[in-house]
């Protein structure tokens, strides 16, 4: 199942992430036109900092056995069975922010639906009309990778390897 | 095999899904005193506000049910459970047999107590059919009253004056959700209700309810009188146990269950408001009477009724809810009564802004937010997972207090990659 992911190392915490994944949950999708919506669109994926001062981009984990599912009182956060992805109906929503209390990576966050300004909760959709999420585009580093987690562990080692053998021909 | 769920609602749906998972063949039958499909009963205050219609609120679709091959039997009450011939009797005197059975007959709002209540116009606040009528009357008199000031009176008062009904609500003690958070809390969110318009009375109990066949007065403790056709009562919740009175199935608070939700007769398991298990913040056994944890001991127990293959954890006070767009969540144990507690609050009530830990040695057990509750979810983690946070004490209260800061005392635990997929996590590779 394709998911991002994240390699730390290369993070340097520009939240170009951040501004993408803003701008394409918006209603105009431009950047320009959609920083003077009312309400603003939020990101739902966050650059947090880790203890040690290091960049952690941050999104929904779909987990296997969702907490938010359990304690959406509105029924409307479902599992797809095929893509295994935690999606919530954002029209069923109302904004009790019960999933918002027990997701343990508290990356479900409340906000307002643009067009009616509602209430509701929003979290990491992986940009469904897209082939490759928004988030993983912007990354100007590569830090954000979208695929299988077979391919990105494949990926971070032979980026890994190339860097060791560069240090070994300088040197 | 022949399961039986007797309740529809939120446990007995979860438990019709955690059978199937392990189940495809057994025969599910799952029969409810109440005639609609399972809805979401959290959601009659929107249908009230009048944002959500009826069909908005369905929990699951009839087609859920055909999909899962379940029998269901609707408008039906169950009277008693024949423990030795695994039979339950209905009030028809018609009996179903099973070979596994699920007890998740929710519970009954408590009734006052008082002269009189037994009249048209007074209401719990816990069914569709509840709401419809305190719409009908609501809309015709445009003045209600509220008995109770806990999360059921105060998300009714809610529902009514969004729809433009005016309301008192009434409160026995000094503060509103007395049951739920701290006084400091307590008093942010009586003053921003009333701010709203929603009129609060504290200190006052309804002695009488006058009227012939329909409410017309009130009598309220110091003497006062009120009129008013109709009245709403939240006072809390009693467990629907009538089914196994005379049975040896055990209760105390509600009925007993072990770490797998089955009751002390084996093959019998209860879940939901009906249930009582233990509470992870206090280590107490209770009766948790939310949402959230029917559903997750509905799916446990449906697990355990194929197999006893899943251990529940405990359950967990946690309560959110939303006034007038000020988000209130509040998880765990917080409003501190004894010795041996740490709690560290930081309050700003002019902007209604509140937050408090409630620590007990170097355990997290208790949290409450005002306004702002991003990352609510991660203290709600620590609490479950009983984690030493002495290490991040210090930012506990800051709004920079998130998953990575907590990251490596969460996942130190074992349970939580259990229960959480780690498919999107970081990879991190040396």
């Amino acid at each position: 199942m394709k998911r991002v992911f994240v390699d730390l190392d290369r993070c340097l915490g520009c939240h170009s992430c951040m501004i993408a994944c803003a701008v394409e949950h918006s209603l105009t999708k431009e950047l320009f036109k959609a920083v003077q919506e009312t309400p603003l669109p939020k990101t739902r994926i966050e650059v947090k900092t880790t203890e040690g001062g290091g960049s952690f981009p941050l999104q929904c984990r779909h987990c296997e056995e969702p907490y938010c599912i359990d304690a959406c009182i509105a029924g409307a956060i479902r599992k797809d069975p095929e893509t295994g992805l935690v999606l919530s109906d954002e029209k069923k929503c109302v904004g009790c922010w019960m999933c918002v209390m027990v997701c343990p990576f508290g990356v479900i966050r409340p906000s307002l639906i643009p067009d009616r300004r509602e209430k509701v909760a929003i979290r990491c959709d992986l940009c469904q009309d897209r082939e490759t999420p928004a988030c993983v585009e912007a990354c100007p580093t590569d830090a954000l990778f979208f695929g299988e987690a077979e391919e990105f562990k494949k990926a971070v080692m032979s980026r890994a390897r190339r860097r060791e053998n560069a240090l070994l021909n300088s040197g | 095999m022949r399961y039986l769920i007797v309740g529809n609602c939120a446990a007995g749906v979860n438990a019709i899904e955690g059978i199937r998972r392990l189940d495809k063949d057994g025969e599910v039958t799952v029969i409810s005193n109440e005639n609609s499909l399972a809805y979401c009963r959290c959601l009659i205050t929107e249908y009230v506000m009048g944002t959500r219609r009826k069909e908005d609120i369905l929990y699951r679709e009839k087609e859920f049910y055909e999909k899962n091959r379940v029998n269901l039997i609707l408008g039906k009450e169950v009277v008693r459970v024949d423990v030795s011939k695994k039979r339950v009797i209905l009030q028809d005197n018609n009996s179903l047999s099973y070979d596994k059975l699920l007890i998740a007959t929710g519970a009954t709002p408590k009734s006052l107590g008082i002269k009189g209540e037994k009249k048209y116009g007074v209401f719990g606040f816990r069914t569709l059919s509840n709401a419809e009528e305190v719409i009908k009357i609501g809309e015709q008199v445009g003045r209600v009253v509220v008995f109770g000031g806990g999360l059921i009176g105060l998300k009714a008062a809610y529902g009514l004056k969004k729809r433009g009904i005016d309301v008192d609500v009434m409160v026995k003690s000094s503060r509103v959700l007395s049951q739920v958070i701290d006084t400091e809390a307590a008093h942010i969110i009586g003053r921003w209700l009333q701010e709203n318009g929603i009129s609060i009375r504290t200190g006052i109990a309804p002695q009488e309810i006058l009227g012939d066949k329909e409410v017309e007065e009130v009598i309220l403790d110091n003497g006062e009188r009120v009129r008013t056709k109709l009245v709403i009562i939240g006072k809390g919740v009693m467990c629907n146990t009538s089914l196994i009175k005379n049975s040896p199935i055990k209760t105390h608070w509600g009925i007993l269950t072990d770490d797998f939700l089955q009751t002390n007769i084996e093959g019998i398991f209860a879940a939901g408001d009906v249930a009582e298990t233990r509470d992870i913040a206090t280590g107490n056994r209770t009766v948790n009477a939310l949402w959230t944890a029917a559903c997750e001991q509905g799916k446990i127990a449906g697990m355990n009724m194929v197999k006893m293959i899943k251990r529940y954890p405990g359950s967990i006070g946690a309560n959110s809810a939303d006034f007038f767009g000020l988000p209130l969540i509040s998880v765990g144990y917080v409003r501190v009564k004894e010795e041996g507690y740490e709690q560290l609050i930081k309050s700003n009530p002019k902007e209604f802004k509140y937050k408090k830990v409630v620590l007990k040695g170097n355990r997290l057990v208790g949290f409450t937010a005002i306004k702002d509750i991003e990352n609510a979810g991660v203290y709600t983690a620590l609490i479950r997972k009983k984690v030493d946070v002495s290490s991040v004490k210090d930012i506990l209260l800051e709004d920079y207090l998130d998953y990575p800061k907590v990251r490596e005392l969460l996942e130190e635990k074992e349970g939580l990659r259990e229960s959480i997929s780690m498919q999107g996590e970081t990879i991190k590779i040396a």
